[in-house]
């Protein structure tokens, strides 16, 4: 299968998710508003989704149904699901996230399964803490790791820290927060200027 | 998921009076607030709770032992071990024989991980006192934490079938369930709650969920019955209008909303 990048903004954002909610399993949708060239998919965005009750359906099917909306109308579409667990010691997919993933799948050939790895998210590590799967022959392996990219993995890592420390996470909303509170915005522009200001220009695929 | 940040000296950063504007007093009282209310907001509590105990332990009387461990429990979920120790030792000075400041130990064992001798602890503390509901909760917790939830699930049903009226037992029962896809039971459990607190509308919501995730005919009915009884007890709760209008858009094989048609087989087999 092809090539997958990860933008600055799609990294961060689900980064700064997962540590909103350090005690809960926290999930999303990646989208991409380029078309897929030569197999390569380009993962420009991500929404964050819910952090309580997973793999409860109503919730999700109607955060699927907006997200998938809100991308008609924006030029994007839906190419894949992260997922980060609770627990850090597994970060193995859930039968939820195969489910989404699979639903996904349906509708997008080259669609990824995201899973961050908790045990691997500190500030100074190295490599990033994701684990990425692919469909292949109707299962989701393990994708190979030269075919997923993130330029300038060191500048991404500490946009995602100094976001982090100074507490940016907390105007992250993810669409659980958006039921809470109605008026606050899922789709995060806020934010995602925030991020813009902070990543170089020269990592394109902002 | 351990918290990643790396938290900032308190030296380099103005402290909290200072930043707010308030005294001791109010620092103080926001703490009681905070315990009242059972929030979780760990990092506040921990900025809070350890300037007040380090300026101005003395002026709390004994005060300042619940904050102690309220400022300890809230320090190790935000990985501030040192912080932990230290007011766990001042606790059990004071208490030497305390079956809570045992737990306590036991808690902080557990946030290093040390999950063999936190059980120790718990074991020792039901050895004196098998009643002693706060010590089987952690090793429940535990299991949890190991990511046992099968076990948990079973040796929480244990203490349930002992202590029947335990509410939070109840609802943490329901969220095993749901995260092992068990519907079923994860229903009971909130049927449970439904009848003790019939007026809470979270319950009515989350059985709403569960029902219309198990899917069917019936739970469809059932979880718009429920859903709309959510919304009588609350008429903000915006999960329960969503799921009103998703729940009477399957019943009548409505159109999706979304312009993609794909979507409407992913409803059903959801």
């Amino acid at each position: 299968m092809g090539e997958v990048e990860l933008s600055c903004r799609a990294y961060v954002k689900m980064y700064l998710h997962a540590c909103l909610f350090p005690r809960c399993s926290v999930n999303g949708l990646l989208l991409s508003s380029s078309s897929s060239a030569g197999g390569a998919v380009c993962v420009t965005d991500c929404v964050p989704l819910l952090h309580s009750h997973l793999s409860l359906a109503p919730i999700t099917q109607l955060a699927l149904t907006q997200v998938d909306v809100w991308c008609s109308q924006t030029q994007q579409r839906i190419v894949g699901y992260y997922q980060a667990n609770a627990c850090t010691s597994d970060s193995s997919p859930t039968p939820c996230a195969l489910k989404i993933a699979d639903k996904i799948a349906e509708q997008f050939d080259g669609a990824v399964l995201l899973m961050l790895d908790g045990s691997k998210m500190s500030p100074d590590y190295r490599v990033p803490p994701i684990v990425m799967y692919e469909r292949k022959d109707s299962r989701w392996t393990l994708k190979d790791k030269h075919t997923i990219m993130l330029r300038q993995w060191e500048e991404i890592r500490d946009v995602a820290s100094q976001m982090l420390d100074s507490g940016d996470h907390s105007l992250l909303v993810d669409f659980d927060s958006h039921l809470d509170d109605i008026t606050r915005d899922w789709t995060n522009q806020k934010l995602n200027s925030k991020i813009a200001e902070l990543c170089s220009p020269v990592n394109g695929n902002i | 998921m351990t918290y990643a940040c790396s938290h900032c000296p308190l030296e380099n950063m103005a402290s909290v009076s200072e930043l707010y504007d308030v005294g001791w007093e109010e620092m103080r009282d926001k703490l009681r607030k905070w315990r009242e209310d059972n929030s979780r907001n760990s990092e506040q509590i921990v900025d809070v709770g350890e300037e007040l105990i380090s300026d101005h332990a003395s002026k709390l009387g004994d005060d300042v032992w619940i904050i102690y461990e309220q400022v300890m429990i809230a320090a190790l979920d935000c990985s501030r071990d040192d912080l932990a120790l230290t007011c766990l030792q001042e606790l059990r000075k004071q208490f030497p024989d305390s079956h809570r400041v045992k737990r306590l130990t036991g808690m902080r064992l557990e946030a290093l991980e040390r999950y063999d001798e936190a059980n120790k602890h718990y074991d020792a503390i039901l050895e004196d006192d098998p009643t002693n509901t706060a010590a089987r909760k952690r090793k429940i917790s535990i299991l949890k934490a190991q990511g046992k939830n099968g076990e948990a699930i079973r040796e929480l049903n244990e203490y349930l079938e002992q202590f029947v009226g335990d509410q939070e037992a109840w609802h943490e029962l329901s969220e095993l369930y749901i995260n092992e896809h068990d519907y079923g039971k994860a229903a009971f459990c909130l049927e449970e709650l439904m009848m003790t607190n019939p007026h809470n509308h979270l319950y009515c919501e989350q059985y709403a969920e569960v029902k219309y995730t198990q899917g069917g005919l019936e739970n469809l009915e059932l979880s718009r019955k429920y859903f709309s009884q959510a919304l009588r007890l609350n008429n903000r709760n915006m999960r329960a209008l969503f799921g009103l209008y998703m729940g009477s858009g399957r019943s009548k094989t409505f159109a999706s909303v979304s312009p993609q048609a794909g979507l409407d087989t992913e409803q059903q087999a959801f």
